[in-house]
């Protein structure tokens, strides 16, 4: 039974009153803070405590030990804090860091005799348990993985806690028990993640001789450096004084399998560490079995469900877009919140609508990366039930969230996608393959695979997930409604480069993609490629198509001719020749009818310049208007000779 | 000594936009940085010869890289579609080592020259504000701007990496900017959005709209000028300005300089162009 010695209100309570509801004997919510009541105190005072910490007078700390408990974590701010009475447990977490440090005899974990074990594993699963287990993760892999690892490490009587190597400082490395899982980034190089933790680590660092330590690296055959990462963290945590209790793991790209070998063993050993730091060889089978026991010991896939590396508290304000519909008018919402950094957009909106202002409209999603949840927070295309609030914004920032661009807006945050999926039907995008002699064996079943590197490149393609959300990165879907979108081109031009699929179907799709509406309707790719990972392979998609299509269509249409004239100019002095360009790209009539902004221009009737006379002699001299002939660059033969060499169309 | 950077003005700037040119050289006078030209230095293909082409404008990309390496010295453009395309086609070649060994062999042979990848790609924008300091421009401020002025960025410089320590998603170096030369900065969405620049001459209707938005919005959120971080972009803005109304319907007058101009007006330089600006933004403004 729990027995609480003290309680006190830390600042930034926001009296809610929900403590004073629960526990009215104790709390008491003032204007600026919740009290705690002079009557229940011993040095009799009333104010929050937070100073004095004066004990509970008489028997309270017992009697009222469920309610301050109970109020401590209903807490939405999570001020109130406690302690309890020596010799005392706690059935509850204790929710203040405090209260842990004042009194580690009364964890549960800390102390509980472990049952139908021996007395020395018994021994060595008593007193601190704690494991930090560090991810370096460019792509959210090794996140996963350390995710996963915690969740079984609770079955070896461990409380592992996940890091970030973002988060965490060299000195956090000094702990009784590490694991480090890491993936390798391009040539050898640490995830983003990890480099400053690695750079700080290489440069000096604690002593790490109380540390017990193995790795599980993730990386990729086909590099030269193989697992690089994790072999640098392997040989520095030696270096640095560290005991590797298991060697290292190294996971290919199917990463799953060779993982699954090495937590096991590794949990098994590491777990024989105790709370003084002596590794127990001879317990590690006992232990294996003990951690085999339980029932939660199974990691097949689809038992795993994503944790979240938990992050510090913020306070961000909200300016939210609302349009009313029936009053046909829009605005922005501003809110004052706080939130965890590890919180997504959608657990945000959610909080917003449940106790602000529950008419706020937005799709939710499973939290697996929903489509439909797609919006633009603060310029970026995200997917709300995904993206955590600290890759948006900062302590004290202001996080913009605005319906997705490029489509009608229904009501706030949702907008009518319809468009998107209409083109996909009309485009018909899956796959007809022509029939083709010897297609299948004798046996009935297909024959033949597809290249490797043809498959690769395939599956690369079809990373993007979500037509809707490629649609609103573009800026120019919501001026031109002929324009398919970048979401559906990107579906054509992946259907159009499978293998598998027939030459009449991609014949069909290539015209598609070079007709009105098609990937020349996009006025600029760079809108798209800045849009994060998806927009890159977006813009690389349709860049792509373009490449394809040129050479299809023989530089056909104004795009082509575009870009025709453009390399060709530069080809032929080294520098773009806007006149020939626009001449050429334009043709005769085009040229005429543009000719009041060619006015404009030889004027440079807006612009701060020089006399008119000056502009104008850009026909023959440098002036305003660009030169009809352009001077070639140094040795302008190498330009020519790479050109010669790359590429002869031009 | 000053700052010392390899200057690729970009072709525009040589071309149609000359004032870039005039301007830039009475900037870095006044800030006391040294261009060191580039004579041999191609046109960085603006994304659209990379359509038909990567190879082939990465490989002149990377035989301009290894001119300013050469130098020891790092690239600067005043334009942001230069630094965009260069700083991309830069950070694959760093990336790929064995990308960068077939694109060396290429330079080899034609050039006689190797690309090791030891430079940065500079826009002024990012010199101004992370190298120069904005402590330094204000103290050079002899005339400063007293009009709100609408930065725009240009799309290709707003990417991971190419815009310096600015958050490319959230940028505000241009407004920091604007307000170390006096000026009161506009808030304005349009600011990091595309004007469809590369679709100019193959979409032009789309791209009358696109550009239409920006200086409407700019306008209505208060601008009297408009200045550009992008040569490219501001032909769209400047010269397409009536094109843009006629297409959208939209209000779309509005002065439009590029940004090392206005900067040299702020510094002192070319006070006569600065009294047409200042003219033009009374005549044309509200």
């Amino acid at each position: 039974m729990a027995v609480i010695a003290k309680v006190w209100i830390e600042p930034d309570c926001i009296t809610c009153n929900a403590c004073e509801d629960i526990c009215p004997d104790v709390f008491k919510v003032e204007e600026d803070s919740s009290m705690i009541l002079a009557a229940v105190r011993a040095d009799g005072a009333y104010d929050t405590n937070a100073g004095a910490k004066s004990p509970l007078s008489g028997t309270l700390g017992a009697d009222l030990a469920d309610l301050i408990i109970e109020a401590a974590e209903d807490c939405p701010v999570e001020v109130i804090k406690y302690e309890l009475a020596e010799g005392a447990t706690d059935d509850a977490p204790a929710p203040a860091a405090e209260a842990e440090a004042d009194a580690p005899a009364v964890a549960v974990a800390d102390s509980a005799p472990v049952a139908g074990v021996s007395e020395a594993l018994a021994a060595v699963m008593e007193g601190d348990r704690s494991l930090t287990i560090l991810f370096g993760s460019q792509t959210g892999n090794a996140a996963g993985l350390a995710e996963r690892t915690a969740k079984l490490a609770a079955n070896y009587g461990l409380q592992a806690t996940v890091k970030d190597m973002d988060d965490a400082s060299v000195d956090s490395l000094s702990t009784t028990r590490l694991m480090v899982i890491t993936s390798t980034w391009g040539e050898g190089e640490m995830p983003d993640n990890a480099e400053a933790l690695w750079q700080a680590a290489s440069a000096g660092g604690p002593s790490l001789s109380a540390t017990h330590f193995t790795v599980c690296a993730i990386g990729d055959t086909s590099y030269d450096e193989f697992c690089k990462a994790g072999h640098d963290w392997n040989n520095r945590l030696e270096a640095m004084g560290a005991v590797r209790v298991h060697a290292m793991a190294e996971c290919d790209v199917d990463y799953v399998p060779p993982w699954q070998a090495w937590v096991s063993e590794a949990l098994s050993r590491i777990a024989c560490v105790d709370a003084s730091g002596t590794f127990h060889e001879t317990l590690v089978e006992e232990m294996s079995a003990f951690a085999s026991s339980g029932d939660d010991d199974s990691i097949a896939d689809g038992d795993f469900t994503p944790g979240q590396v938990l992050s510090e508290e913020m306070s961000i304000t909200l300016r939210v877009f609302r349009y009313d519909p029936v009053a046909s008018s829009s605005g922005f919402d501003t809110v004052a919140c706080a939130l965890p950094g590890h919180a997504t957009v959608q657990d945000l909106l959610v909080a917003i609508s449940n106790d602000v202002d529950g008419s706020l409209a937005f799709r939710r999603g499973n939290g697996a990366g929903t489509p439909t949840t797609a919006l633009r927070a603060n310029g970026r295309i995200v997917l709300s039930d995904v993206t955590r609030l600290d890759a948006l914004v900062n302590d004290g920032g202001t996080l913009l969230v605005e319906p997705l661009p490029g489509h009608p807006i229904v009501k706030d945050l949702i907008v009518d996608a319809s468009r998107v999926e209409r083109a996909l039907a009309a485009a018909a995008p899956w796959m007809r393959a022509d029939p083709r002699e010897g297609e299948v064996l004798a046996n009935g079943s297909s024959m033949g695979t597809m290249a490797a590197v043809a498959a690769e490149d395939l599956h690369r393609r079809f990373d993007v997930h979500a037509p809707e959300a490629a649609h609103g990165m573009s800026d120019c879907t919501p001026h031109d409604p002929s324009y398919l979108g970048p979401g559906v081109l990107t579906r054509l031009w992946q259907r159009a480069s499978d293998p598998r699929v027939g030459a009449e179907q991609r014949r069909s799709l290539l015209r598609t993609l070079q007709d009105e509406g098609g990937v020349w309707s996009e006025t600029d790719l760079s809108a798209i490629r800045r849009q994060g990972q998806e927009g890159r392979l977006v813009a690389e998609a349709m860049t792509d198509a373009r490449g394809r299509l040129l050479s299809e269509f023989r530089f056909a249409g104004r795009s082509g001719r575009h870009i025709k004239w453009f390399s060709r100019t530069v080809k032929w002095s080294g520098t773009l020749n806007e006149t020939i360009l626009a001449a050429q790209t334009m043709g005769p009539i085009g040229a005429i009818m543009n000719l009041p902004a060619t006015v404009r221009m030889a004027t440079g009737f807006t612009r701060t310049g020089a006399p008119l006379a000056r502009d104008l002699q850009g026909f023959v001299a440098p002036g305003k208007m660009p030169p009809l002939v352009n001077s070639l660059v140094d040795d302008h033969h190498e330009v020519k000779a790479i050109f010669d060499a790359l590429d002869r169309r031009f | 000594m000053g700052l010392r950077y390899a200057y690729f003005p970009g072709c525009v700037a040589k071309g149609s936009a000359r004032e870039v040119e005039d301007a830039m050289r009475a900037v870095v006078k006044a800030l006391d940085i040294e261009l060191v030209d580039m004579p041999g230095a191609a046109c960085c293909g603006a994304g659209v010869m990379k359509q038909a082409n990567h190879r082939l404008q990465l490989t002149l990309n990377a035989r301009t890289f290894a001119q300013a390496e050469a130098m020891g010295l790092d690239v600067l453009t005043p334009c942001a579609t230069c630094q965009g395309n260069m700083y991309e086609d830069l950070a694959l070649l760093l990336d790929d080592e064995k990308l960068r060994a077939e694109v060396n062999d290429v330079l080899e042979k034609t050039c006689g020259v190797r690309f090791e990848g030891n430079l940065r790609m500079r826009h002024l924008l990012q010199v101004l504000v992370e190298d120069v300091g904005l402590e330094a421009v204000r103290d050079h401020v002899v005339n400063p701007v007293d009009f709100p002025v609408a930065g725009y960025y240009g799309v290709p410089m707003l990417q991971d990496g190419a815009s310096g320590d600015d958050d490319p998603m959230d940028p505000h170096y241009f407004e920091d900017l604007l307000v170390a030369i006096g000026s009161s900065p506009v808030d304005y969405d349009g600011a990091t959005r595309s004007v469809g620049f590369p679709g100019l001459l193959g979409r032009e209707r789309t791209a009358m709209l696109q550009t239409a938005e920006v200086l409407s919005e700019a306008k209505q959120e208060g601008a009297l000028v408009m200045a550009t971080a992008c040569p490219l972009s501001h032909f769209n803005l400047d010269v397409y300005q009536v094109k843009a109304k006629k297409v959208s319907g939209r209000d779309t007058a509005l002065p439009v300089v590029h940004l090392p101009e206005l900067l040299a007006f702020a510094l002192g330089m070319m006070p006569d162009r600065y009294a047409q600006l200042r003219t033009r933004a009374l005549v044309m403004g509200a």
